[in-house]
């Protein structure tokens, strides 16, 4: 009895000095991340404005949580729409996906476009106080580079910025300090870059590129970027309510952001919800201003004023393998395959959600030219290779099946296990199978990662995959297909065209905006001549925007949604 | 019994120690990475591989989080929520599935534990019926049809309860989530205490009870319902940690930020760190509980007590 009263003292004695253990690490943290005063007056603020704001918070639904909001991170589009509600860069997109001035309030670039002078405006602060400067983009920007940070998206100031010493830095050959850009002064900030890029002001507005303060960051060392006290806001709102992974998030106005007036809403309330009738519900429930609807959806409530279809950008596309696979070797059996898809059908009968049928390399909607039109309004450019022909598809495949001396072929198709990549691998099956006699088509669907690699490691036959722009320049397409290129699925290369990119990029019509964009036209003809990709269709998004608010401006590239401007009345 | 208990506890962490092995041998096996993404090329995966330590043999990275484990560290996520350290995602959501699924628990048994009395007591009559249509319909059902029915009636109907989980009124918001997770354990108690009742009602020793003159509560209380435990509490105890961790389906419906709809996350996106920390909780959370059921037998039944005294 004695032995047993005893153990339980010990017992408790433990789990008691571990309860203390525990609530003092605790303690400990939370004072570290509430930091300095001026951080506090931020909360406070924000706390203030919540209860006199005018009008309510926009409310929002995402499909997916925040991955990081460490703007050097983050890689997906829900993290950059968020990022960029508290975050300005150097640029902003207006309305029509333009970039103009945010934080630089002016931009020199010299006459060899390779030097490109960033002034920064003097009213441009932290939600701390301090002034943003030019150092704090050196900061993020070298961050970005840094071989120790791993940042996935650091190609966009090697291959797609062309920032001097970029792909050095990345490859651990060079310091992080030797990167292109320095701080000439506070509000000064130099960017220097091996070739001219055209699109570089359109490349500010990237989360990627946004600054970082040093010394706030280095207080929050390993947790920057969790919490709200763990960052600093510089643009439309504040964010007061995040943790990791978080379901629901919560943004107020920034009375202190220098375009405080521009910006309407009190605050902005985002909630996470995966499940897509509890989405229309809370929906019209009004608990949400704006949601997603799915495809079988979009029967229930097309007819309301509400519905509309946002341009998501992505352009989807069946790739085959022409390095491993006989068949598809044969440009006869390719352009079979892509004159017997019927778009039309996919968009309208399967997809319903206001997606475009698609028969160009590049997508539409996303990158306009020097004189402002769309790259790819002209949806019948490539006619004569890439369009619903029934015949012309069965005679190109006979052609084809002769010269391989066959007389049936079987295809492996390989597509992610989501929704709607199954319902329109579904579809092409059957419109193949159709179409071309003696053609068998097998399905196999994976998760979106394992099909990605395999893919890469040109383990497969066709491959259903989609690709969504980076910048808006149909380079972030007609780049892929170059020689070598990880995400030239079909491994397929051809010198002419290889030239004219490069050209492009770093050769003398780089800077001829009209004379780079005949080129381009000239590159995507080439590979749709080859048949070197199947396009299907542009994604849209079906969504439901309340008809009392307006002002939310949608882009298919870096910033899906940009909140600044809208009114909730 | 203390003996007993320590022997437990020891099998328990060398079976938490093979789990976590067969974990990092399954995580090799699982298709995909973290980190392909098809915007990254050779080089940067390389890196980003050898900045977690990826790159290094298994059985090196094996012991390093074991290592790290004893110190409380349980590494970072790769991709679902980016190097946020697990403890951190973990301790706010398992509270928030905890809090949940221990309401359904409690729902569950004390709702299933009063109709399997109830049809017991009520044998061969419309009553008992009843409560086994009950709990047919609770046992075949699954739980996301019940959430979504409640969540239509009664919060998009009705409004009496809000429809998505919010920080900011968690009682209220857990309510419809924690009955829908409730109809399984509360059909499965209503079933079992029902046949155990029954028969134990039968028993001769309840007929000795009734001829000594001792009738009502006591009777179904300290000698009924006490031996009907046994077999409950042996099918309630899985059903506890089941439903303790969080329900993959439950959670997304009702956009629960619980550990449940992190690991299904962190699964499809290959977050190795997360599934392995989150597969070991569970199977800790499982193998506490059994020590419990184990230890609880013995109070209930002495008999059990005694025979494990005698090893």
């Amino acid at each position: 009895m004695k032995k047993k009263l005893l153990s339980i003292v010990l017992v408790s004695a433990m789990t008691l000095s571990l309860v203390a253990c525990g609530s003092s690490a605790v303690s400990g943290v939370s004072q570290d991340q509430q930091g300095s005063d001026a951080q506090q007056t931020t909360a406070d603020t924000a706390a203030e404005t919540t209860g006199e704001g005018s009008g309510s918070d926009l409310n929002v639904m995402l499909e997916t949580p925040v991955e990081s909001l460490d703007p050097q991170q983050a890689t997906d589009g829900t993290s950059f729409e968020v990022i960029a509600d508290y975050t300005d860069g150097l640029m902003q997109m207006d309305a029509d996906g333009q970039a103009v001035n945010a934080l630089a309030e002016s931009v020199d670039v010299a006459d060899d476009g390779l030097t490109y002078t960033f002034h920064i405006r003097k009213d441009a602060n932290w939600s701390n106080g301090e002034p943003v400067t030019a150092a704090d983009f050196v900061f993020a920007w070298q961050r970005a580079v840094d071989p120790e940070v791993a940042s996935e998206y650091s190609f966009m100031f090697s291959d797609i910025g062309q920032i001097v010493n970029a792909q050095d830095i990345i490859d651990g050959k060079k310091d992080k300090a030797e990167l292109g850009v320095t701080a000439v002064d506070d509000k000064t900030l130099e960017v220097k870059l091996n070739c001219p890029v055209s699109y570089f002001l359109s490349l500010m507005y990237f989360p990627t590129f946004y600054p970082v303060n040093e010394a706030f960051f280095e207080k929050c060392s390993d947790n920057f970027a969790t919490s709200p006290e763990t960052t600093l806001s510089n643009g439309a709102f504040i964010l007061d309510e995040y943790q990791p992974a978080a379901t629901a998030i919560h943004l107020t106005k920034n009375d202190t952001y220098y375009d405080a007036d521009t910006v309407k809403l009190p605050g902005l309330s985002y909630q996470v919800i995966q499940d897509s009738q509890q989405a229309l519900m809370s929906y019209q429930n009004g608990d949400l201003d704006t949601t997603l609807v799915n495809g079988e959806q979009v029967d229930q409530v097309k007819d309301d004023p509400a519905f509309t279809a946002i341009g998501a950008g992505y352009l989807w596309y069946i790739s085959p393998n022409m390095r491993d696979v006989k068949e598809l070797q044969n440009l006869n059996i390719r352009l079979a395959l892509t004159m017997a898809l019927n778009r039309e059908a996919i968009t309208t009968d399967v997809l319903k959600d206001g997606s475009a049928p698609t028969y160009t390399g590049v997508p539409m909607d996303f990158a306009a030219g020097p004189d402002g039109s769309d790259f790819s309004a002209d949806q019948k450019k490539f006619e004569d290779v890439c369009r619903y022909d029934a015949d012309k598809a069965v005679e190109y495949w006979n052609k084809g099946l002769e010269e391989l001396g066959a007389t049936s072929i079987t295809l492996t198709m390989i597509h992610d296990a989501d929704d709607a990549p199954i319902k329109v691998a579904q579809v092409v099956k059957e419109q193949l199978e159709t179409t071309l006699p003696g053609l068998t088509v097998e399905l196999q669907q994976m998760p979106k990662k394992e099909r990605v690699e395999r893919m890469q490691e040109a383990d497969f036959e066709l491959g259903l995959t989609r690709w969504g722009p980076d910048y808006a320049d149909p380079m972030t397409y007609l780049g892929m297909w170059i020689t070598n290129n990880p995400n030239n699925y079909g491994f397929w290369s051809n010198a002419e065209y290889d030239k004219i990119i490069s050209d492009c990029t770093t050769g003398e019509i780089a800077m001829d905006p009209e004379a780079r964009w005949a080129a381009l036209y000239d590159a995507e003809k080439i590979a749709m001549d080859d048949a070197v990709i199947f396009p299907l269709y542009t994604q849209c998004n079906a969504e439901l925007i309340s008809t009392n608010v307006s002002g939310i401006e949608f882009h298919p590239v870096a910033l899906n949604r940009v909140y600044k401007r809208a009114v909730k009345n | 019994m203390r003996k007993y208990i320590l022997k437990r506890v020891v099998t328990a962490l060398f079976t938490l120690l093979a789990i976590t092995l067969i974990l990092f041998i399954l995580m090799q096996l699982m298709p995909g990475s973290p980190f392909n993404d098809e915007k990254l090329n050779e080089a940067q995966r390389a890196s980003l591989y050898a900045k977690y330590g990826l790159d290094q043999p298994i059985i090196i990275q094996f012991f390093k989080y074991v290592g790290n484990m004893f110190r409380g560290d349980l590494g970072v996520s790769y991709k679902i929520s980016k190097n946020t350290p697990i403890t951190q995602l973990i301790a706010t959501r398992l509270p928030i599935s905890i809090g949940v699924g221990f309401a359904a628990v409690l729902i569950g048994a004390v709702v299933g534990l009063l109709l399997g009395l109830l049809a017991a007591f009520k044998h061969d009559t419309v009553w008992d019926t009843l409560a086994t249509i009950i709990s047919v319909i609770g046992v075949s059902v699954p739980s996301y049809v019940f959430a979504l029915a409640l969540s239509y009636q009664f919060g998009f109907k009705l409004k009496w309860f809000p429809m998505l989980f919010s920080a900011k009124d968690v009682l209220g918001s857990s309510v419809l989530p924690s009955i829908s997770l409730s109809m399984f354990t509360m059909a499965s108690i209503a079933r079992f205490t029902r046949s155990e009742m029954i028969e134990v009602l039968g028993s001769d020793y309840m007929l000795l009870a009734e001829s000594k003159g001792l009738s009502g509560k006591k009777l179904v209380f300290s000698h009924a319902l006490r031996n009907a435990l046994i077999p409950i509490i042996t099918v309630l105890a899985p059903l506890v940690v089941d439903l303790m961790t969080g329900s993959l389906v439950v959670e997304k419906i009702f956009s629960i930020p619980g550990v449940g709809s992190l690991l299904v996350n962190a699964i499809q996106s290959n977050d190795y760190n997360v599934v392995i920390a989150l597969s070991f909780i569970y199977s800790a959370m499982y193998i506490g509980i059994m020590l419990v059921v184990d230890i609880m037998y013995g109070i209930i039944d002495p008999r059990i007590r005694v025979a494990k005294e005698g090893d």
